[in-house]
This record gives structure tokens, C-alpha cells and sequence, in this order.
């Protein structure tokens, strides 16, 4: 088919029919300025005046609108003249939303290779002497060291517990090895207003226990309720004495993939009080007579461990260690210490807690440990892995040190005198042997002056004593007076020093 | 076409291009300096955090630059400096309003938009579950949240908003099962919801939050100075009447009628009963069943009696409920378990009073449910 004979052509004709010979559109379009006269709307001087004013005008008050708008926005005008690319609101942004799937963070037992985040809380109250110690332990975990995150509650301290955590934790973050930063650090501060001193015996005294344990308990919750995240899928409660532990904790406690574990914890101890001791009693199964003495109790009584006035009768953790039994051995328990115990997050986050009131007669850890079994959750502990506490010895154990020490002096001093009167002695018997010897070769020589002149007497020697005539036997007497002066003199030394000690 | 040489003379401009040209210079001012005003303040970026890794009641500074990133810092929180007052705006306090959502209800983010406590000093804390009607709610409420903390004014915009998925699967409802095993279900359902509001607070309450308001998703209406009223009364934990808007057809007009029957005092008649029962067994209120005899909040409003007046309360209810942060961070939870034989918002209340605090009611000030 021909382009030309077809109707719908897409060929424009050259000289369109609606249009003018010089190009132009025949009026009536959107031509702003169409092609015909129009009169200067302000042609007098005046009226240009007038606009030129009015153009002024707008030009400054655009100007001072913007102006006004950078003051109120607050926002620089600097970004104006970078054209926005240095301005600092690039660079930065404000985050203000935060998502979650919990689902992610349930903890596994091998956390370490899923990349689970620790968080490691730590309660402090006046600990600046164990504080080398703890951070001494702090760098050497191998759990990778950015997911874990610590955090600590100082409170009621009245030594320099803070400014050492501080300036210990800075100088990790700022060290050269990345492998050695952690993850977030959050220092709690808050005082308590706690009556009860933390030395060991006001510690440990039997009245005190309940209101103690209970001001204890709520400082671990204030410190768990103000450092757990979402994004935490396990958390490990460290005390800040424990002397020795396996670097490899963290990882060895996970492994076992329990909702709630502990090791065991004894402490040495000096030889001459055996050596080693249980020494967290808090870890124990609950038994029939626990249970029965429970229900004769008022509602705010605590049950506390290792106190005659409360007998048990309760299978601790801390008694069924054997040394050379499997570290990997597992046992059910009620309650549990507080110096190490990691949890998994989802058991904190279900509303578990340390009961800061009586709680099925108890409080604090072992209330934690009660509560996590009326959740359903696995409380277990390992009786033949062991940590190691800090041994500070009680006023007893100092006092008994003391008295020991006092013994052990005596004793050598004891032996010492008695050395020294042996030496005398034997240095005595060796002045009288000499003298023996001296007076024995003088007599021999007046034996031998005698037999020279008289010749034929000399032989006999028991004549000898007959012989020794006067004068000899006054020297032996005045060789034993001499002997007995030197001997009180001895005597009167020797004895000086005892009455001194 | 060549042109004689000499000043080109500017044909004169249409008024109509400079206006236009005028417009544009202005639009493009305003959007070179405008990355300052689409994002936030100077004075909320002081406040905000340095690190990812922080509480999440604070917004952190993210920073775009490629390069190694420092390691968090060392970060101390002086809690003895928390204040909790009656008077908690002159205070700058920071109040997180904590929401267990199943379902989205634009009037209630609305409500939400209206509280008239300063924005910058709340904290909205989310948790919903993992399942078809969860991932709807959490899509319609990013929706909102995208859009006013992106292009609100600031004022109107929260200091953070966290939201968590629940790690756990809600307890299956079946009507028809529920009908048979209605009370042991609801001690299910309570335990599930125990969970949730525990796992929401213990991750978000971190350590410069005063107070902690609960408020249901499904509140649709309240006073605008909810916070600042019931902070006003100064108590570990308190709780408004929570009513129900509807149709009356008897008198053929709009009415309400109480909602929250969770908010009691308790009665001898309870305690005996709970006397009886076995450590697993849970006492609820509103079934014929278990006849517990409390004083119900819920009847004790009087129209137009003072909406200050106070009441001492043995239980109560979630709808709404302003505790002071220290109650939570002494340990008082929602128990997932019998405790007293009560449960969740009612064990919560039993907790409270172990600890030594007294929940307080506000029989005569009223907030709204929704109405389906």
C-alpha cells in the first residue's frame, strides 16, 4: 500500500492549514508574550519607581523571612554555603527507633560461634582491695571479648571502689588490642543507705542474714533492671572475690544449655584449718524437713544455710565435690549461690528475679533459684567443677592466727634457748676437758720434776694423788669454784630471755 | 544568525518566570538547609546516646562514615540522681509508656499523639507476637511510627520507641474450647501475657526511666493530662477506671459502662477461698463460679464526685497503670506463676504489697476502652 493514499498518514503536510505563513500559531494559546502590542503598564518614571520599591521590598523581606527561619530552626546556615554536603547532620543521624525479635536471643550452648551477646553483672560495695584481682580475671576470658557486656553497681562505697573501676575499664577500651574491648560498660551508682557493714562477721552473723540478704537482693535487681537489653541472650552473675577460676567458664557453664547453672565454690584455706572448705552453702536441693520447717514460719522469715539455727538437712553442692570427679557432672538443685551463676537471658526476662521479700521462705539467690523452678526452668549445678572464693579469715580464724603465731614463736625461741644451752654446755665440758687436759700435763710435769730427783718413785701412779701434795689440791678446788661462778652466770643469761618473751 | 555586536539587551521577563524562578531559589534553599530540620535538634542529639550498644530508652547517634568503630565507651549512671516527683514535667522526668499489642488501633495512637507530656521525655516500649495477626499490628504501627518520627514537627515526636517481638507463642484460642476450659484457659492466657509485659520492662526500663506507664492497646480515649494527673498523686502505683463507650439501646443513647474488673479490694470471702486451694490454683474475678465478694473498683464510680479521690486497692488491672520505676526495679513483676493464688496484673499488685508499697485507684477518673 502507498503512505499517500491512506488515510491515517502519519506525513504532516508542510504548510498547515491552522497556521500562519510565518510560523506563528493563530492566537489564542499559552504564548506568554504574544506577538502584538501591549502598552508599558507603568510607563511613568513614577510607577517604575513604585515597582522598583515594591521589588526591593519583597527582595528584603524573602531575605529577612529566611533569617528568621535559620535563628528559629537552629539549624546552620553553614549547610547553605556547603551546599549541604559538610554539614554534620550527613554524617550523623538520629536513631530513634529500636527493633527487636527476641526469638534470636534464646542462648544455645555454644553461643560463642552464634555470636550471643553476655551480659556480666557484677555488684561492688567497698571492694577495692579484690578489684586488681577481678581485673585480672576480666582480661583473660576467652569468650570473644565484644559480646560481653558489663556492668557494675557501686553503691554505698565509701573507698575508692569507683575511681579504680573506672579508670581500669578505660584503660581496657583504650588498649591497642581490639580482641581486648568489651561491649557495653554501664556503671550503676546508687546508695542504698545500708546499716549493715559488709566485714566478714557482721556479714556472716545470723541475725543479720535476712534483712541483709534482702537489701542484697534489690541491689541485684536494680542492676539487672538497668542493664539488660533486648539483645542479650545470657547473663553471668560474678562476685568480685573469687580468687581462681577457669578462664574458659563462660563457655564451659554454657555448654551444658541449661536455663540456670553454678559451679561449685569452696575456698582455701590456711593448712593448719585443713587446707580447703565448702564455701558457698547457698546451692542445695530442697529437702523434706527444709519444706516442713517452711511451713512453721512466719511469712517474712528467710531460711538462710550453714546455721545451726536453722537444721536443713539439705544436700548442698558444696559437700559432694570430689576431686577427681567429672567436672561435666550435673545435679539438680532448688537454690543457688550468687559468686557464679550464668542464666539465659529469657529466664530474666519471663520476670525472674531476686526477691527482695520472703519468697517461699527465702530471698535473694536462693529465692532466684526457687522462683526459676516455679517457672519450669532447669536449675542445675556442676559439684565437681570448682571455683575458687577469696579466703579472709574471720575474727576467730584471725584470733586463732594470732595465738598460733604467739605458739609458733615461743617454740622457737624454746628451741633456740635450748640450743643455746647445749652449746654452752658442750662449750662448758670443753673448758673442763681443756682444763682436764691442762691440769692432767701439769701434774705429768710435776710427776716428771718429781722423778727426776728422787728417780725410783716416778712409776707408780696411783701414788700420783699422794704425791700431788698440797699445793695441787688447792688448785683443783679453786678450778671448781671457778667452774660453778661461770655456771650461775649461764644461768642467770639464759634465763633473761624468757621472762622478755 | 549573526547579531550585531553590542550589550545584549535582556528581553524583559515575564512577572510569571520570576515568581517561578523565586519559588525555586526557595525550594532550593529551604532543602539545602533542610537535613537539620528533617532530622532532630541540636539539643536532642545531646542527650542522645554515642554507641548502638545502650539503654534503649535513649536515641543513639548513628554515624554513616565507613571506618573502624570505637569501642563502646565507659558509661556511668548516677541513679541516686533519678528523681521521681509529683511534678514530673518541671523535673524533666522520663517516663516509658509500655504496650503488650496484638492488635493496631489507630485511635489509640491517636490518644497517644494527644498526651500532652512532653514528647521528647517518652519512651514507647512495643511487644507482639510472632504470628499472622502479630506481623499486621507490628506493619501498621511501623507505618505510624515512620511517620511521625520522620516527618511530625519535633514536638510531637517520642525520644525512642523500642519494639520487640514476643519469643514465645501465645496460647492458642479457640472459642469453643475456651467455653469448656474458660477459667483454666484464662490462667494460660494470663501466664502468656505475664511473659510478655516481664520481657518488655526488664529490657527497656534501663537506668534514667522514673516512671512506667502501662497502657493496653486497646485504650482509646483519655484525659490528655493522663501522665501529669496521675503522677500527680505521688503513689508507687496507680491506676485510673478504665469504662467502655457504647450504644445504649434502653435509653437510646451513647453511654458507658465499667470495663476493668481487676482492679479490687480484697475480701474475706477471696481469702478463704484461696485458703482452700491447691499452690497451682488461681482466683479470678467476673465468674459466677468463684463468688470472691471484692469491692470492685470498676462500681465505685460516682458521676461527678472529685476525680482526685483515692482509693486503697489489694489488686489491679493493666488497662492503664503509672508506677514509679523503683517498684519495678526493686523486683516487682507481673508473676507468670500463682503467686497468692493471683496472676499477672493481680500477682503483680500481691508483689508490690510483699515490697512494701500500696497500689492506689482513682475510682472517679476515667479512661476508655475500645469498642468493637
Amino acid at each position: 500500500m502507498l503512505p499517500f493514499a491512506s488515510s491515517g498518514s502519519k506525513v504532516t503536510p508542510r504548510h498547515h492549514v491552522s497556521g500562519y505563513s510565518n510560523g506563528y500559531p493563530r492566537g489564542n494559546t499559552f504564548e506568554l508574550s504574544p506577538h502584538r502590542f501591549q502598552p508599558r503598564l507603568n510607563a511613568t518614571p513614577a510607577g517604575r519607581r513604585r515597582r522598583r520599591f515594591y521589588l526591593r521590598l519583597a527582595i528584603f523581606t524573602t531575605l529577612g523571612c529566611l533569617g528568621l527561619y535559620f535563628l528559629l530552626s537552629g539549624s546552620s546556615i553553614w549547610s547553605l554555603f556547603s551546599l549541604g554536603l559538610l554539614s554534620g547532620a550527613e554524617d550523623i543521624q538520629l536513631e530513634t527507633v529500636r527493633y527487636y525479635d527476641l526469638s534470636n536471643v534464646q542462648g544455645t550452648a555454644r553461643g560463642w560461634e552464634r555470636e550471643e551477646r553476655i551480659l556480666l553483672c557484677v555488684p561492688l560495695r567497698d571492694a577495692e582491695p579484690h578489684l586488681p584481682m577481678f581485673f585480672s580475671h576480666l582480661r583473660n576470658f576467652t569468650y570473644p571479648h565484644h559480646l560481653i557486656d558489663l556492668a557494675f553497681l557501686v553503691s554505698d562505697s565509701k573507698d575508692r571502689t569507683l575511681e579504680v573501676l573506672v579508670e581500669n575499664l578505660e584503660a581496657i577500651q583504650a588498649s591497642e588490642n581490639e580482641n581486648a574491648h568489651y561491649g557495653e560498660i554501664s556503671i550503676i551508682e546508687k546508695d542504698f543507705g545500708q546499716k549493715v557493714n559488709q566485714d566478714v562477721e557482721s556479714r556472716h552473723g545470723f541475725a543479720a542474714q535476712a534483712s541483709r540478704r534482702k537489701l542484697m537482693a534489690q541491689a541485684r535487681n536494680w542492676l539487672l533492671s538497668a542493664a539488660l537489653r533486648p539483645y542479650h541472650s545470657w547473663v553471668y552473675w560474678r562476685d568480685v572475690d573469687v580468687e581462681t577460676a577457669p578462664f574458659t567458664i563462660l563457655e564451659d557453664l554454657m555448654r551444658h544449655n541449661k536455663d540456670v547453672i553454678v559451679p561449685n565454690v569452696w575456698r582455701p584455706l590456711p593448712d593448719w584449718l585443713g587446707g580447703e572448705q565448702p564455701y558457698d552453702l547457698n546451692s542445695w536441693q530442697e529437702s523434706e524437713t527444709a519444706l516442713a520447717l517452711a511451713d512453721t514460719l512466719d511469712e517474712d522469715a528467710v531460711i538462710v544455710e550453714g546455721y545451726a539455727e536453722y537444721a536443713t538437712w539439705r544436700p548442698h553442692l558444696a559437700y559432694l565435690r570430689d576431686p577427681y570427679g567429672d567436672p561435666d557432672m550435673e545435679m539438680e538443685i532448688d537454690g543457688v549461690g550468687g559468686v557464679s551463676i550464668l542464666a539465659k537471658a529469657k529466664v530474666f526476662r519471663s520476670g525472674v528475679h531476686f526477691p527482695a521479700f520472703s519468697f517461699q521462705k527465702h530471698a535473694e539467690t536462693e529465692g532466684f533459684g526457687k522462683m526459676s523452678r516455679r517457672m519450669g526452668y532447669s536449675v542445675v549445678g556442676l559439684p565437681h567443677y570448682t571455683i575458687w572464693h577469696l579466703y579472709e579469715p574471720s575474727i576467730d580464724d584471725i584470733k586463732h592466727m594470732e595465738e598460733m603465731e604467739q605458739d609458733r614463736l615461743r617454740r622457737e625461741q624454746e628451741e633456740k634457748d635450748k640450743a643455746e644451752k647445749a652449746k654452752k654446755i658442750k662449750e662448758q665440758f670443753g673448758d673442763a676437758n681443756s682444763q682436764w687436759e691442762k691440769d692432767k700435763s701439769e701434774l705429768q710435769n710435776l710427776a716428771a720434776q718429781d722423778k727426776s730427783p728422787k728417780g725410783d718413785e716416778a712409776p707408780a701412779d696411783g701414788s700420783k694423788g699422794k704425791a700431788g701434795t698440797e699445793p695441787d689440791i688447792k688448785k683443783g678446788a679453786e678450778a671448781v669454784a671457778n667452774k660453778e661462778a661461770v655456771k650461775k652466770d649461764e644461768g642467770a643469761q639464759a634465763q633473761q630471755p624468757n621472762k622478755q618473751s | 544568525m549573526a547579531r550585531p555586536l553590542g550589550p545584549v539587551r535582556l528581553k524583559k521577563a515575564n512577572p510569571i518566570t520570576i515568581l517561578v524562578g523565586t519559588v525555586l531559589c526557595i525550594f532550593i534553599i529551604y532543602f539545602l538547609a533542610s537535613p537539620g530540620s528533617r532530622g532532630f535538634s541540636k539539643a536532642r542529639k545531646l542527650t542522645a546516646a554515642s554507641h548502638s550498644l545502650s539503654p534503649p530508652t535513649s536515641p543513639f547517634l548513628k554515624s554513616n562514615s565507613k571506618g573502624k568503630p570505637s569501642p563502646p565507651p565507659v558509661t556511668r549512671y548516677n541513679l541516686n540522681h533519678v528523681t521521681i516527683s509529683s511534678d514530673p514535667v518541671a523535673h524533666r522526668e522520663n517516663i516509658l509508656i509500655l504496650t503488650p499489642m496484638a492488635r493496631f488501633y489507630q485511635e489509640y495512637w491517636d490518644n497517644l499523639m494527644k498526651l500532652t507530656y512532653p514528647h521528647e521525655l517518652i519512651t514507647l516500649g512495643f511487644i507482639l507476637p510472632k504470628n499472622k495477626e502479630g506481623n499486621a499490628a507490628t506493619a501498621a504501627l511501623q507505618q505510624q511510627i515512620a511517620k511521625t518520627q520522620k516527618s511530625a514537627p519535633e514536638k510531637d515526636r517520642f525520644k525512642s520507641i523500642i519494639i520487640l517481638r514476643q519469643d514465645f507463642d501465645p496460647p492458642l484460642q479457640s472459642q469453643d474450647e475456651s467455653e469448656r476450659h474458660k477459667m483454666q484457659n484464662q490462667k494460660e492466657r494470663r501466664a502468656a501475657m505475664s511473659k510478655a509485659r516481664n520481657s518488655l520492662l526488664f529490657t527497656t526500663l534501663g537506668p534514667s526511666t522514673s516512671w512506667v506507664l502501662w497502657l493496653d492497646a486497646d485504650i482509646v480515649e483519655t484525659p490528655v493530662n493522663l501522665i501529669q494527673d496521675l503522677a500527680a498523686h505521688d503513689k508507687a502505683v496507680i491506676a485510673p477506671n478504665c469504662f467502655q463507650r457504647y450504644y445504649n439501646k434502653e435509653s437510646q443513647k451513647e453511654d458507658d459502662r465499667p470495663y476493668d474488673f481487676n482492679n479490687w479490694q480484697d475480701s474475706g470471702k477471696a481469702q478463704e477461698l484461696a485458703s482452700k486451694m491447691g499452690p497451682d490454683d488461681i482466683l479470678l474475678e467476673g465468674y459466677a463460679e468463684m463468688a470472691t465478694y471484692r469491692a470492685l473498683m470498676a462500681y465505685m464510680y460516682t458521676p461527678g464526685a472529685d476525680p482526685h479521690t483515692e482509693v486503697p486497692l489489694d489488686g489491679v488491672g493493666g488497662t492503664a497503670l503509672l508506677v514509679k520505676a523503683d517498684v519495678h526495679r526493686d523486683g516487682a513483676m507481673f508473676p507468670a506463676f500463682p503467686f497468692y493464688h493471683l496472676i499477672e496484673t493481680e500477682g503483680f499488685a500481691k508483689m508490690t504489697k510483699r515490697l512494701g508499697y500500696q497500689p492506689m485507684g482513682l475510682p472517679n477518673y476515667k479512661i476508655y476502652h475500645y469498642n468493637e
